[in-house]
């Protein structure tokens, strides 16, 4: 015989408010197998809980129903105070009157009657409750991080200085990401690659840490603990573990000048075979095979083999699959910057001498195309008078995207600012719609750049870009003035907007992890598990979940790898152990809940007697994949897959419960 | 009435698979009580293979059998399929309830075959008038899947538009809810649970059907209004985007539900919204299987 338990909680005024509690308290004491009935001001606090446990205690309760907020709330929190009396914690049910009830209705009665019914509705599924067992998964303690840019690197870094294993793979020749392409950084002013090299460094000669650059993750199976990844390292051309990066093939290489740099954004020029950059971790070249002779032009060519001295040169060398093992992952793909010659009107790819924010960059840095001193694409010349545009792209729901860069206010300010400080009597212009400089130090930058470095900044957009003898005319309206405004320029540059990194959806369908219609990542919760993607094991970080400045990705980069740390603490994972369940007897093996399971949590499974003759294939649900999602349960024509907790006896009893 | 040149060639093929042993068991058609009437047969005996005949008379679709477990321990199997019926067999693989190594399929090229109620008063001749409605809509005289095809010897099946297949749909599709509300349970009224549809149904392979899950007994199993629309209505889901059209389940009603009506309305509906039809390719994921971010959510308010 059941011997429930019913607690209304007011939730302060919040549920009392709306809810005649004492009314839901008097009709729940008059369900056959309830023996004990309370209301109480707040049932999640240590006297709500503690007079829970006595009532346990006292009438031997063997279920309870909690008439309060959402599930989400204190599901757990009753459950382990139910589990502290020696209750199975699944015999706790919550009907939630707050968030279904009291917040979202006004009548009194009517709403009363209705928290009624869902009490009712609890109490009639708390009797048929079964104890449940949470699943233990073992965990394999590595982890793989994807994207080896400053988020990537900060998270393997503390991931294998806390002892645990990492792969670390990076799509690209080196390391670095896009921190390595920027100059200094706001609002310090430090340079970018002098803090951000060592870094790189420290990663490569981690005794933890391998990596994996030039490669792709090509697919993952598992889940959380036991990841299945398999990589493909690219066929680089180069023995790496024989290569010193001594730079004679890629000075003997032919392919020069011909081949535009990536690194260096399309301003400068490389060669078939080699280093995105002199500071490139690891520093083994990479031939790329789509533009070398040797490949285009049947075997002739092979300068870089003859000037290699250890002969690391292999032109058979083939791409390699790689297989691992991991417990955890964090998937920190990065950023592109939106293509801006769909914006016509600045022409974007049409004049030289209009570049993006990354170009210039690369025009301030040291190691750059330019050596650091900002000459003009078109005919080198140094310019005296820079536009800068903002928002190019952003906040833009018409042509770009509606969400705001995040990063652009600052590195304009650092430009402008940078360009007053190379170039002495120079003017720069800023158009600007807001500016955001919201963090430590960031909007005293923006106020020196402006006062102390002369920057013009004119609220408003630029309607019009066009070149007249030799100078880019920008049109475009101060609107603070309430005047057109025309400035001729010697150059402009385009403060373009962020996009995900070409192909993270595809990562993100790979990974089971879900994403916002951008392509960012998005998080378990926005904001109390920022971490977390939304399949448990895979952890975020970096500008893939949106745009974020330097320190915030290095924060994401931390909080994953501290999120893993965690996770590997234990030996064992803890599944709840509401998943699914299949009725081996009835199951007639249509699989139509394996094709409808976005978690791949269902396999084939074969019954066979003592004799190994087959008897039967059924379905059979893997614990640590299955989220008690239920969609099998919907997709199964005869009934054979429940999903525990939520049997078929008991939804069917909560939808009695309401008849009579 | 002796063989046909068509039965002829069906025989030669039953008994060198029974012969070879590419086959234990081939499931086909022979001449029934008299000349209008086809039954199934089972044959399993080389020698036996001269039973086997073939004529627009053969109305049932035999792919029922090949759920049946005693018909699924001869391993393999040969059956005699009309283009209707190769689509059910289709259906079955698609959801791995037979393998297609397992089956050696006998197509039949079919131009039509006479309703039963018109083929019992003397009718041999395959016309507009005299075949099912599934045959004036068919698109698979020839079978899409098949290791022989036995072609017809049949005139083809002339259609002058006259008659007008599944009209009754478009009689539905224009009436209120109120009104289909009011016509279907009419129609069910008369049902008396005998499940005869779900026997002669090939897709309804279930071995324990949802009508006879109890704790908790969903369906009321009682022949009254209630249960019959729960029973008609979730075994017409159970079957929607997976109907192959056979009619089987209509013909086998002895009450005279018009089943197919439900059923091609389902069909056609799925056709519409998921430019899915069952039953035509082994390799494609069954329609009620898939779920992709084009599938229509207008339904979300």
């Amino acid at each position: 015989m059941s011997r429930i338990g019913v607690f209304v909680c007011w939730c302060g005024s919040n549920i009392a408010g709306t809810v005649d509690v004492e009314k839901v308290r008097e009709e729940a004491a008059k369900i056959p197998g309830v023996v004990s009935a309370l209301d109480y001001k707040y049932m999640c606090s240590d006297p709500g809980q503690n007079s829970l446990r006595n009532i346990i205690k006292e009438k031997n309760l063997t279920g309870i129903v909690l008439a309060a907020c959402s599930p989400h709330m204190h599901e757990n929190t009753f459950r382990k105070a139910a589990a502290k009396e020696g209750l199975n914690p699944y015999f706790v049910e919550i009907a939630n009157i707050r968030e279904q009830v009291s917040w979202v209705h006004e009548d009194k009665e009517r709403a009363t009657a209705k928290a009624v019914d869902l009490m009712k509705m609890m109490v009639e599924k708390v009797k048929r409750d079964r104890p449940i067992e949470d699943v233990r998964v073992p965990l394999n303690k590595k982890a793989l991080v994807i994207g080896g840019g400053i988020a990537g690197i900060q998270a393997a870094l503390d991931i294998a200085n806390g002892g645990v294993e990492v792969i670390l793979v990076e799509k690209e020749p080196s390391i670095g990401g896009r921190m390595i392409q920027l100059d200094e950084t706001f609002p310090t002013l430090d340079c970018s690659s002098c803090i951000m090299t060592p870094k790189m460094v420290e990663a490569n000669q981690h005794p933890n840490i391998k990596l994996y650059t030039y490669s792709e993750v090509e697919d993952i199976s598992g889940y959380i603990g036991n990841f299945k990844v398999k990589i493909k390292k690219k066929a680089r051309s180069v023995v790496e573990k024989d290569c010193t990066g001594c730079g004679e093939c890629w000075n003997a290489c032919p392919m020069h000048k011909n081949v535009k740099s990536e690194f260096n954004v399309n301003l400068s020029e490389r060669t078939a075979i080699y280093v995105p950059f002199p500071q490139a971790v690891p520093l083994v070249p990479v031939l790329d095979r789509s533009v070398c002779l040797h490949f285009k032009k049947g075997g002739k060519c092979q300068k870089c083999y003859d000037a290699c001295g250890p002969k690391c040169i292999n032109f058979d060398l083939q791409d390699e699959i790689i297989e691992e093992t991991v417990g955890a992952i964090v998937a920190s793909t990065g950023y592109d910057l939106m293509d801006t010659s769909m914006y016509g009107e600045y022409g974007y790819g049409k004049y030289k001498d209009v570049i993006s924010g990354l170009q210039f960059e690369r025009l301030l840095s040291a190691s750059g195309p330019t050596e650091g001193v900002i000459k003009r694409p078109s005919d080198g010349k140094t310019p005296q008078t820079i536009v800068f545009v903002q928002c190019v792209g952003s906040r833009d729901p018409e042509k770009g995207v509606p969400y705001c860069s995040k990063v652009c206010c600052m590195y304009t300010a650092k430009h402008a600012k940078l360009f007053a400080h190379k170039v002495h009597g120079s003017q720069s212009y800023v158009f600007y719609i807001d500016i955001r400089s919201t963090s430590k130090g960031y909007e005293e930058f923006v106020r020196g750049t402006m006062e102390q470095d002369g920057a013009i900044y004119l609220r408003g957009r630029v309607s019009k870009i066009y070149e007249d003898e030799g100078k880019l005319i920008v049109k475009g309206a101060d609107t603070l003035s309430g005047n057109q405004v025309e400035i001729a320029a010697d150059m402009v540059v385009l403060a373009t907007g962020v996009i995900p990194k070409k192909g993270s959806d595809k990562l993100a369908q790979m990974l089971g992890i879900s994403y916002d219609k951008y392509g960012f990542f998005t998080e378990s919760h926005p904001k109390l598990r920022p971490a977390e993607s939304s399949t448990a094991g895979i952890f975020l970080a970096g500008m893939a979940q949106g745009p974020r400045d330097i320190p915030e990705s290095v924060v994401s980069g931390s909080a994953a790898a501290s999120k893993i740390l965690g996770l590997f603490s234990k030996n064992e994972y803890e599944v709840e152990g509401t998943i699914a369940n299949v009725n081996e007897a009835t199951c007639v093996a249509c699989f139509y809940c394996q094709r409808v399971c976005a978690y791949n949590a269902i396999s084939k499974k074969e019954i066979k007697d003592r004799s190994g003759k087959l008897i039967k294939v059924v379905a059979n649900v893997n614990p640590g994949l299955c989220t008690g999602c239920g969609a099998c349960v919907n997709a199964c024509f005869s009934k054979s897959i429940d999903v525990k907790g939520f049997m078929d006896d008991q939804i069917y009893a909560e939808i009695k419960a309401l008849a009579v | 009435m002796a063989n046909t040149k068509t039965d002829e060639k069906l025989q030669k093929i039953a008994k060198d698979l029974l012969e070879s042993g590419e086959v234990s068991l081939v499931i086909g058609y022979a001449k029934g009580s008299n000349l209008q009437r086809m039954r199934p047969v089972f044959i399993t005996k080389a020698e036996d293979a001269g039973k086997l005949s073939f004529s627009p008379h053969a109305v049932q679709d035999l792919a029922v059998f090949l759920k049946k477990p005693e018909v699924k321990k001869f391993g393999k199997i040969g059956i005699v399929v009309k283009g209707c019926d190769e689509k059910a067999v289709n259906a079955l693989i698609q959801e791995y309830q037979i393998s297609r190594d397992n089956i050696k399929i006998i197509g039949m090229e079919c131009n039509g075959v006479i309703r039963q109620n018109i083929a019992d008063k003397g009718e041999t001749n395959v016309s507009e008038s005299a075949v099912y409605d599934k045959c004036l809509i068919c698109e698979e005289h020839i079978p899409v899947l098949y290791d022989f095809l036995i072609e017809s010897e049949e005139p083809k099946l002339v259609l002058s538009g006259n008659v007008k297949p599944y009209s009754g749909i478009e009689k539905l599709e224009s009436m209120s809810a109120e009104e289909k509300n009011a016509f279907w349970a009419k129609e069910f009224d008369k049902c008396i649970k005998c499940y005869a549809c779900r026997q002669a149904c090939p897709l309804c392979y279930c071995s324990r059907c949802i009508v006879e899950k109890n704790m908790p007994q969903w369906i009321d199993t009682n022949s009254e209004e209630t249960g019959n629309a729960q029973w008609n209505l979730i075994r017409a889901y159970h079957l929607s985007g997976r109907c192959i059209g056979c009619g089987e389940c209509e013909r086998a009603c002895p009450v005279n539900i018009p089943l197919m009506l439900i059923n091609e309305k389902m069909a056609k509906d799925v056709y519409n919204l998921f430019g899915y039809k069952s039953g035509l390719d082994i390799n494609a994921k069954p329609v009620f299987g898939v779920f992709s971010e084009s599938d229509f959510n207008d339904f979300i308010k």
